[in-house]
C-alpha cells in the first residue's frame, strides 16, 4: 500500500477546487468545461443548419448579437469558420473532455479500487493545459478575420497561409496542440493507473468494460495524438516560419499528402478513441440494467482490443481518392472491411446481454438502447465508405457526414449523457430526475436520429460537404425541403437539451442525497459513499470476482438479491472456490490471477441451462 | 439457448442473405426509372445517370443497403423484443454466454455476415475498378482533357489536333482551353487528368459517380463515358447540360465553384473542338504565362 498513501484532504478553497489533485476533483472540472463548449460546439450546429434550412436569411434572436457587421446573416466566409469550429470544439473540447477527461478520471480509480491516479499532479496539469487550449479556441473568434475556416481536417494548403491568412486560424491549431498535450498526459495517467494501481484481485478480466473501453482508449492516445500535436507544430511552422512541410507545386517543395496521412494516421484512431468508452459504457449498463451478466465479456474485451489495433491500420480508407497507389487502396479497404467482425461480435453479444434479461429502462438505460441503435446505422452505413468503388460515388457528400454523426456525434453523445445520469450519485452525491430524465432521453433520441438520417439522404442523392448553399447546384435543387426538416430536426434536438440543462443544475444544487448504491450495482465505485469520500478507499478492497454477477441462483438463494459487489464473500462459498466466481474469471494465461478459467466455464454452463430451462 | 435453435437462426440469417444476393444478381442490374432524376422531394435518390459504368456504382450501394436493412431491421425487432418479453416481471437468466455454443455461434453469425455483405462489397469493389474505373487501357482509346482546378473555377485543356498538351515556353500552342466549360463526344472514354495550381479540390460529376480530388503538386487521373443507352432510355437528348461540382472545401466560394459538362454528339464535338483549336491558337500569347499551365500527358 506504499504506493497510494492517505495525504490529509486539502483545506484551501484553490487547492480544493481550482488546482486539485483529486481525480474526482478534476472529472468535474472536465464535465464542466466539456458541457460548456457542448454547447457552444452545438449551438454552431445549428447555425451551420439555418445556413441551410434558410439560406441568405438572417439568424434569429441572436443574429445581430454575434453578427453584427452582417445583420444576423450568415455569410459564406463565417459559415466556413463555424462549421470549422464546430467540428474541432465538438471533438476536441466537448467529448473528448466528458467522455475521457470526465469519466476516464472518475470511473478508473473508483473502479479498480485506487485511492487517485498514478500521477495526480500530471492529471491537474493535464486539465489546466486544456484550459489553455480553450482560451485560444475562445480567442480565435475575437481575432480580426475570425476563427479558423478551413474545415475541422486543416487540409494544407488551405490551412496555410494561401487560404486562411487571418490569425484564428494559428490559434485553433495552437488549441489542438495544447489539448493533444492535455490528453497525452492524461492517456499515459490512464494507462499506468490501470496497470499498476488495481486493488488486489482486481486481475484485467475483472475489470468492468468501461474501464476496458478508456484503458485502450488512453493506449490509442498515448500512440497517436503526438502524431497530430507534430502535424499542428509542422502547420504552424508553414504559417509562420517560413517552413514548407505541406506546400506544393508552383508555391513549394512540400507535399500536401504528407499531412493528411499525420492527419488520419491519428485521425482514425481518433474515431475509435471517441468509440471505446462508448463501446464500455454499453456493454456495462446493458448489463446492469438487464440485471444479467454481460454476454460473453471476454469476447467483448478481445473485440474491443482487436478494433484497437485494426484502428492503426485502417486509415487510408479517408484518402482513397487522393489518388494513392491502386494496391495500398485495395489493402486498405481490405482492413477497413474487416472491422466489421469484431463490430458484429460486440452487437451480438450486447443483444444477447438483453436477451432473457430482466430489462429495467432507467434513464441510463434508454440513452445506452439509443447508443446501440444509433451506431447501428452508424456502424451499417460505415461500409459503403470503406471500399473505393462506392466511395468514388459518396466521398465528401453529406452521407459522410451523416454516418461519422452517428457514430462520433449521436452515438458518443447518448452515451455520455447515459453515463452522466448514470454515474451523477458519484459526482453530486443525489441522482437526477428520473421523469425528466427519460423525457430527454427519448426526444435526443429521435431528434438526433432525424438529424443525421437527413443529412445522410442528402448525401446519399448527392449533395457534396460544406456547401454555404446547396442549392447553387440544380441537381441539388429538390433536396430543399428535406434540408429544411433537417434543420426543424436540429433545432428541436438544442431545445430538447434545455431539458438536461434544468436537470443537471437541480441534481447539482439539490440536498437530495442517495445511499451508495442507488442502481444496485456490484462494481467498487459503488460500495463508496456518493460523492466518494478524497481518497475513495479507507482500506483497499479485495476484489473476488468479475464486474457482472448478476442472476446468480447462489447468491439470490443466500443473500435474497440478484446482485453481488466485487468484494462481497458469498457465505456458502468462500472466496476462490469457484460458484459465483466463475464466469468473469480471469483467463489462464494473461493475467497475474491465476484462477482455473476450464473449470469455471465449465460449471458455468450447467447453471446457465438450468435457470434458462 | 439450445444449440439447435441456435443452429436453425445462423443458418436462417446465412440463407436470406444468400438468396438477397442471389436474387439481386439475377434481376437487371439497374433499377427502376424512378431514381433517374434523382428521386422526389421526399424521397431522393441518386442523381440522374448518364455514363457507362455508374450503374455498377449504384447497383453495389443498392444491395449492400438491402443488407444493411435487413441487418437493422433484425437489431432492432431484437431490441424492442427483449425490452417488451423481459421486462421486470421475469428474473433474468444467469448465463455469462461463455459457453462453448454460444462462443460459436457469436462467431459463427459474425463470420456469416461478413463473408456474404463485406465479401459481396470487397468482390464488387475490385471487379469494378479492375473492369471499369480503373481500366486506363480503355481510358487511353478515346479523348484526353487536363483540368487544372483553382479557386474557384475549373480550367480545361484539349491537346488540339497535334495530340499533344502544350507546356510552358512553347511557340506556338493549338490547344482547346475553357473556363467552367468542359464538352465531350458521346460514347467515347474520356480522359482526365486532374491538378491544382492553389488549395485542394475535387473533380466531381454526380451524373457520372465520378469524383477525383486535384491536388497542388500532383496529378491525378479519372475516366468517364457518356453513355448514349443512358441517353435514349431516360429521353435525353445531344446537347445535354450536366453539373460539374467540387467536393472538397476550398475556402470561401467552394459553394460557387460550379462548371458545366455538355455532352455533344461525335459530329457535333469534331466541328467545335476544330473550330475552338483555331481560335485558340490565334490568341496564343507566348508573354502571357498565367495562361502555360498545361503539362506534357503523364501516362499510368
Amino acid at each position: 500500500m506504499d504506493l497510494q498513501p492517505i495525504h490529509s484532504p486539502p483545506t484551501t478553497f484553490i487547492k480544493k477546487y481550482v488546482f486539485s489533485t483529486d481525480h474526482k476533483v478534476i472529472a468535474r472540472q472536465f464535465l464542466w468545461a466539456g458541457l460548456l463548449f457542448l454547447a457552444i460546439g452545438g449551438g454552431l450546429g445549428m447555425l451551420i443548419r439555418w445556413a441551410w434550412g434558410f439560406p441568405g436569411e438572417a439568424v434569429p434572436v441572436i443574429g445581430d448579437l454575434i453578427l453584427p457587421h452582417s445583420n444576423g446573416v450568415i455569410g459564406p466566409s463565417t459559415y466556413n469558420g463555424i462549421f470549422t469550429s464546430h467540428g474541432l470544439i465538438m471533438i476536441f473540447f466537448a467529448i473528448t473532455p466528458m467522455m475521457i477527461g470526465s469519466f476516464g478520471n472518475l470511473c478508473i480509480p473508483l473502479a479498480i479500487g485506487a485511492r487517485d491516479m498514478a500521477f495526480p499532479t500530471l492529471n491537474m496539469l493535464s486539465f489546466w493545459t486544456f484550459v489553455i487550449a480553450l482560451l485560444c479556441v475562445l480567442a480565435s473568434f475575437f481575432v480580426p478575420m475570425g476563427t479558423a475556416a478551413a474545415g475541422w481536417t486543416t487540409y494544407p494548403p488551405l490551412s496555410t497561409q494561401i487560404g486562411t491568412p487571418g490569425l484564428g486560424q494559428t490559434f485553433m491549431v495552437l488549441a489542438i496542440f495544447f489539448t493533444g498535450s492535455a490528453t497525452i498526459m492524461g492517456g499515459v495517467n490512464y494507462v499506468t493507473t490501470v496497470m499498476r494501481l488495481r486493488a488486489p484481485g482486481m486481475t484485467y478480466m475483472r475489470m468492468p468494460l468501461t474501464i476496458w473501453g478508456q484503458w485502450l482508449t488512453a493506449i490509442l492516445n498515448v500512440l497517436f495524438v503526438p502524431v497530430l500535436a507534430a502535424a499542428a507544430i509542422m502547420l504552424i511552422m508553414d504559417r509562420h516560419f517560413g517552413t514548407e512541410f505541406f506546400i506544393a507545386g508552383a508555391n513549394g517543395p512540400g507535399d500536401p499528402i504528407l499531412f493528411q496521412h499525420l492527419f488520419w494516421i491519428f485521425g482514425h484512431p481518433e474515431v475509435y478513441i471517441l468509440i471505446l468508452p462508448a463501446w464500455g459504457f454499453a456493454g456495462d449498463l446493458l448489463s446492469y440494467f438487464s440485471r444479467k451478466p454481460a454476454y460473453w465479456y471476454k469476447g467483448q474485451v478481445w473485440a474491443m482490443c482487436a478494433v484497437t489495433v485494426l484502428s492503426a491500420i485502417v486509415y487510408g480508407h479517408h484518402m482513397f481518392l487522393t489518388g494513392m497507389n491502386p494496391l495500398l487502396g485495395q489493402s486498405f479497404m481490405l482492413l477497413t472491411l474487416i472491422i466489421s467482425v469484431p463490430a458484429e461480435l460486440l452487437f451480438l453479444n450486447w443483444l444477447h446481454t438483453m436477451w432473457k434479461g430482466s430489462i429495467r429502462l432507467t434513464t441510463p438505460m434508454i440513452f445506452t438502447l439509443g447508443m446501440v441503435f444509433v451506431f447501428g446505422l452508424g456502424g451499417l452505413t460505415g461500409i459503403f465508405l470503406g471500399t473505393i468503388s462506392t466511395d468514388i460515388y459518396l466521398h465528401d457528400t453529406m452521407f459522410v457526414v451523416g454516418h461519422f454523426h452517428y457514430t462520433m456525434a449521436a452515438a458518443a453523445f447518448l452515451a455520455t449523457m447515459g453515463a452522466i445520469y448514470f454515474w451523477f450519485p458519484k459526482f453530486y452525491g443525489c441522482q437526477m430526475n428520473e421523469a425528466i430524465g427519460k423525457i430527454h432521453a427519448w426526444l435526443s433520441i429521435i431528434f438526433i436520429t432525424l438529424l443525421f438520417g437527413g443529412q445522410m439522404v442528402v448525401g446519399f442523392s448527392g449533395q457534396n460537404r460544406r456547401l454555404w448553399n446547396p442549392f447553387e447546384y440544380t441537381f441539388l435543387e429538390h433536396l430543399t425541403e428535406l434540408n429544411l426538416l433537417t434543420t426543424y430536426a436540429a433545432f428541436a434536438l438544442g431545445i430538447s437539451q434545455l431539458l438536461f440543462v434544468w436537470n443537471f443544475m437541480e441534481g447539482v444544487f439539490s440536498k437530495r442525497t442517495c445511499g451508495n448504491n442507488p442502481w444496485e450495482v456490484g462494481t467498487l465505485e459503488w460500495e463508496l459513499s456518493s460523492p466518494p469520500p478524497v481518497h475513495n478507499f479507507t482500506t483497499i478492497p479485495t476484489v473476488l470476482r468479475g464486474p457482472h454477477e448478476y442472476a446468480n441462483p447462489e447468491v439470490r438463494r443466500t443473500l435474497g438479491r440478484d446482485w453481488i459487489s466485487q468484494t462481497e464473500e458469498l457465505p456458502s462459498q468462500p472466496a476462490g472456490t469457484g460458484g459465483a466466481d466463475s464466469g468473469a474469471a480471469p483467463a489462464g494465461g494473461d493475467s497475474a490471477d491465476g484462477a482455473a478459467d476450464g473449470d469455471a466455464a465449465a460449471s458455468d454452463e450447467p447453471a446457465a441451462e438450468v435457470a434458462g430451462g | 439457448m439450445n444449440l439447435k435453435r441456435w443452429t436453425a437462426w445462423t443458418t436462417g440469417l446465412f440463407c436470406s442473405l444468400v438468396s438477397t444476393l442471389a436474387l439481386a444478381d439475377v434481376l437487371p442490374e439497374r433499377g427502376g426509372d424512378n431514381y433517374k432524376d434523382g428521386g422526389s422531394r421526399w424521397f431522393p435518390s441518386y442523381p440522374r445517370d448518364v455514363s457507362l459504368y455508374g450503374e455498377r456504382i449504384d447497383w453495389l450501394i443498392n444491395i449492400t443497403a438491402v443488407f444493411c436493412i435487413i441487418l437493422f431491421v433484425i437489431m432492432c425487432i431484437w431490441m424492442v423484443w427483449a425490452c417488451l418479453a423481459h421486462n421486470q416481471n421475469h428474473e433474468a437468466e444467469y448465463d455469462h454466454g461463455n459457453s462453448k455454443h454460444s462462443v460459436v455461434m457469436a462467431l459463427g453469425i459474425s463470420a456469416a455476415i461478413f463473408f456474404v455483405v463485406d465479401g459481396n462489397l470487397f468482390y464488387h469493389s475490385v471487379k469494378d475498378l479492375n473492369e471499369a474505373f480503373w481500366d486506363w487501357e480503355e481510358a487511353n482509346s478515346g479523348i484526353k482533357i487536363e483540368i487544372n482546378a483553382h479557386q474557384w473555377a475549373w480550367d480545361a485543356r484539349y491537346p488540339g489536333p497535334d495530340g499533344k498538351f502544350c507546356v510552358k515556353g512553347d511557340e506556338t500552342c493549338d490547344d482547346i482551353v475553357t473556363l467552367n466549360d468542359i464538352r465531350i463526344p458521346m460514347d467515347t472514354p474520356v480522359y482526365f487528368q486532374v491538378a491544382s495550381t492553389d488549395v485542394i479540390h475535387s473533380f466531381y460529376l454526380p451524373n457520372f459517380r465520378a469524383k477525383q480530388d486535384a491536388t497542388p503538386g500532383m496529378v491525378n487521373h479519372m475516366w468517364i463515358q457518356a453513355s448514349s443507352e443512358k441517353f435514349k432510355e431516360q429521353g435525353l437528348t445531344t446537347p445535354q447540360e450536366f453539373e460539374i461540382a467540387c467536393a472538397q472545401h476550398c475556402g470561401s466560394h467552394h459553394y460557387k465553384m460550379r462548371g458545366t459538362l455538355t455532352v455533344l454528339s461525335k459530329e457535333d464535338y469534331e466541328a467545335w473542338a476544330g473550330h475552338a483549336s483555331q481560335l485558340n491558337s490565334r490568341a496564343y500569347d507566348k508573354e502571357d504565362l498565367d495562361s502555360h499551365w498545361g503539362w506534357s500527358w503523364e501516362s499510368i
